[in-house]
């Protein structure tokens, strides 16, 4: 469906956008690239999705090289149909309800009109939009734009579903919605490339996750498989005041005699962070370990570990974070 | 052939009712009192023709960079469609409703000047010729423009050099390059027509009008092929 090989992309102001990237996804598959703002997501996506001009690497889409420069209308055509784009931000003719924005998208894919009102038909109705559809969107709020522009993305029926930020700005049944809709169509063949920052999103939808970060895939595969690497330890987050020890690791002086369970215990700002094995059991000795330590919890929160652990430990960094907030000590 | 795009035009044109209502007004406050008035037919026919030729370029030119700038052409770009087609289908549209939005500045004229029947049926294909050329140049404008502001200076700067170039606001010596470049100017049976409708020039011949057709498509042609430079088009 695409295969990316290489591919690189700098701003005009000098700034990398994405650095030698490669990843491909046949159909059925469900790529989502995961990372934090600024990291390449959506330049991924606007080259894939052929917005952006052609940059240094290859980028195949349907088994043809993709070139931007070409001037072969008729091939850029028949391909762009067999892409949906979901943007992350849902641009529509403010002026027209939501089933002429529809329709008006519907028409530029090619679509007959009559296909396109019964298409429309199911999708409004999954996507709960059936009561705005004489609406103008001007009067949408923001998620309900998003499942217009979903709507028109799918309404096509295209092979390469490309889709920024799924989620952002759905309420939940909308959200579950969406995710049943990308799922149908997965096993009907069509390829969906996603981005978010949505650790539970990605872990539901994906069948194969990309780690960005500054541009470059730092890990990739199924969620299982990258699960597995962070060990499947429990993460507890013990929120504190007060000066944090130094040299913090489970055999030092602060956080002796801890069970064996914990396997790795560092600090972030206000923050300490053990990892265990057998679950919340190592509780009551963390938390009478940094009592101890003279720190005041503030509070406690206890996580099975996620695609966020992953991308922290092959970063260093917390997705989401600030590039400032990274472990002191990562024993 | 559909053409969703100028539908899209048309629909939207006729949803602002407010912004119909005062893009038909306010020529109408701008001619109704010149065209009253015993101001000379030269001066008058070259305000008019300033008018709708600014009206036009400019109605072209900044909804095609806001568009371009909130992300709405690459939408449509990336369904597949030319971006020339969509260039074209505007350019029409806006042509179109341009010349519905002046028809009645336009009857103004004809009334107070008391202008004959073939004045009057001149006026409308050089209309037609005049505000599909401002439109095109509009599209153009938008072509190079990085912003709104920049859209609307290389729009006014672009229109009132070629209606300087029409004769509007002089004579040009015949037999000078600028008496030929004026006969194939899009904007001067525009003029031309509003001078013999105000009652300063001759009846016209509809032969005035065969070489500025033939620039007016070469210059559609143009956008067609260069147009895709428009901010969201970005040559895709």
């Amino acid at each position: 469906m695409f295969a990316a090989t290489e591919l690189s992309f700098n701003y005009p102001s000098g700034r990398k956008g994405l650095g030698k990237v490669s990843l491909k996804g046949a159909p059925g598959d469900r790529v989502v690239v995961m990372g934090p703002n600024g990291s390449g997501k959506s330049t991924l996506l606007r080259l894939v999705s052929t917005e952006l001009p052609s940059s240094p690497g290859s980028l195949e889409l349907f088994g043809e090289a993709w070139e931007s420069s070409r001037r072969d209308f008729r091939k850029r055509r028949d391909l762009r149909k067999k892409i949906g784009i979901v943007q992350d931000t849902p641009v529509h003719v403010e002026d027209l309800t939501g089933m002429e924005n529809g329709l008006l998208f519907a028409e530029l894919y090619g679509l007959p009109r009559a296909e396109a009102l019964g298409a429309f038909a199911a999708l409004f109705t999954s996507l709960g939009l059936d009561e705005a559809l004489d609406v103008p969107t001007r009067e949408y709020s923001y998620g309900m734009k998003k499942k217009l522009l979903i709507a028109e993305a799918l309404v096509h029926n295209p092979d390469l579903l490309i889709v920024d930020e799924p989620a952002l700005g759905l309420d939940p049944p909308s959200r579950a919605a969406l995710l049943r809709i990308l799922e149908e169509r997965s096993e009907q063949g069509v390829c969906i490339l996603a981005a978010t920052n949505e650790p539970a999103l990605a872990q539901e939808l994906a069948t194969v996750v990309v780690l960005l970060h500054e541009g470059e895939v730092v890990a990739h595969g199924s969620p299982a498989e990258l699960l597995a690497k962070v060990g499947g330890a429990t993460r507890i987050e013990v929120h504190v005041t007060g000066s944090l020890p130094a040299g913090l690791t489970t055999t030092g002086p602060a956080f002796e005699g801890l069970p064996a369970d914990v396997v790795s215990i560092r600090q972030l700002p206000g923050r300490i962070i053990a990892e265990s094995r057998s679950g919340s059991d190592v509780l009551p000795q963390l938390v009478g370990a940094v009592l101890d330590a003279g720190l005041k919890i503030e509070r406690v929160e206890i996580r099975e570990p996620d695609l966020t652990d992953v991308f922290t430990l092959f970063t260093g960094r917390a997705l989401g974070t600030e590039a400032s907030d990274r472990p002191v000590e990562n024993p | 052939m559909t053409l969703p795009i100028w539908r899209t035009e048309w629909l939207t044109a006729l949803r602002r009712r407010r912004l119909l209502v005062l893009n038909t007004l306010i020529p109408l406050v701008f001619v109704a009192p010149i065209a009253l008035s015993a101001a000379p037919a030269v001066h008058s026919a070259a305000a008019f023709t300033v008018l709708f030729a600014l009206f036009g370029t400019f109605g072209s030119s900044i909804p095609l960079i806001r568009d371009g700038e909130s992300g709405l052409l690459r939408r449509y770009v990336l369904t597949g469609v030319h971006p020339g087609g969509i260039l074209l289908q505007r350019v029409f549209a806006n042509a179109a409703l341009d010349l519905m939005e002046l028809a009645p500045s336009v009857l103004v004229i004809f009334v107070a000047r008391g202008s004959s029947v073939p004045q009057m049926a001149m006026v409308l294909p050089a209309m037609v010729v005049g505000l599909v050329a401002a439109n095109a140049l509009g599209a153009l404008t938008a072509a190079l423009a990085k912003s709104v502001a920049e859209g609307a200076l290389f729009s006014a700067v672009a229109a009132l050099l070629l209606l300087h170039w029409a004769g509007t606001f002089r004579t040009p010596v015949p037999g000078t390059w600028q008496a030929t470049l004026e006969t194939w100017n899009p904007f001067r049976p525009l003029h031309e027509s509003l001078l013999a409708a105000a009652g300063g020039g001759p009846d016209l011949d509809l032969a005035l009008l065969t070489i500025p057709v033939g620039i007016t498509l070469a210059v559609l042609l143009l956008i067609a092929a260069g147009g895709r430079y428009t901010i969201g088009l970005g040559g895709r």
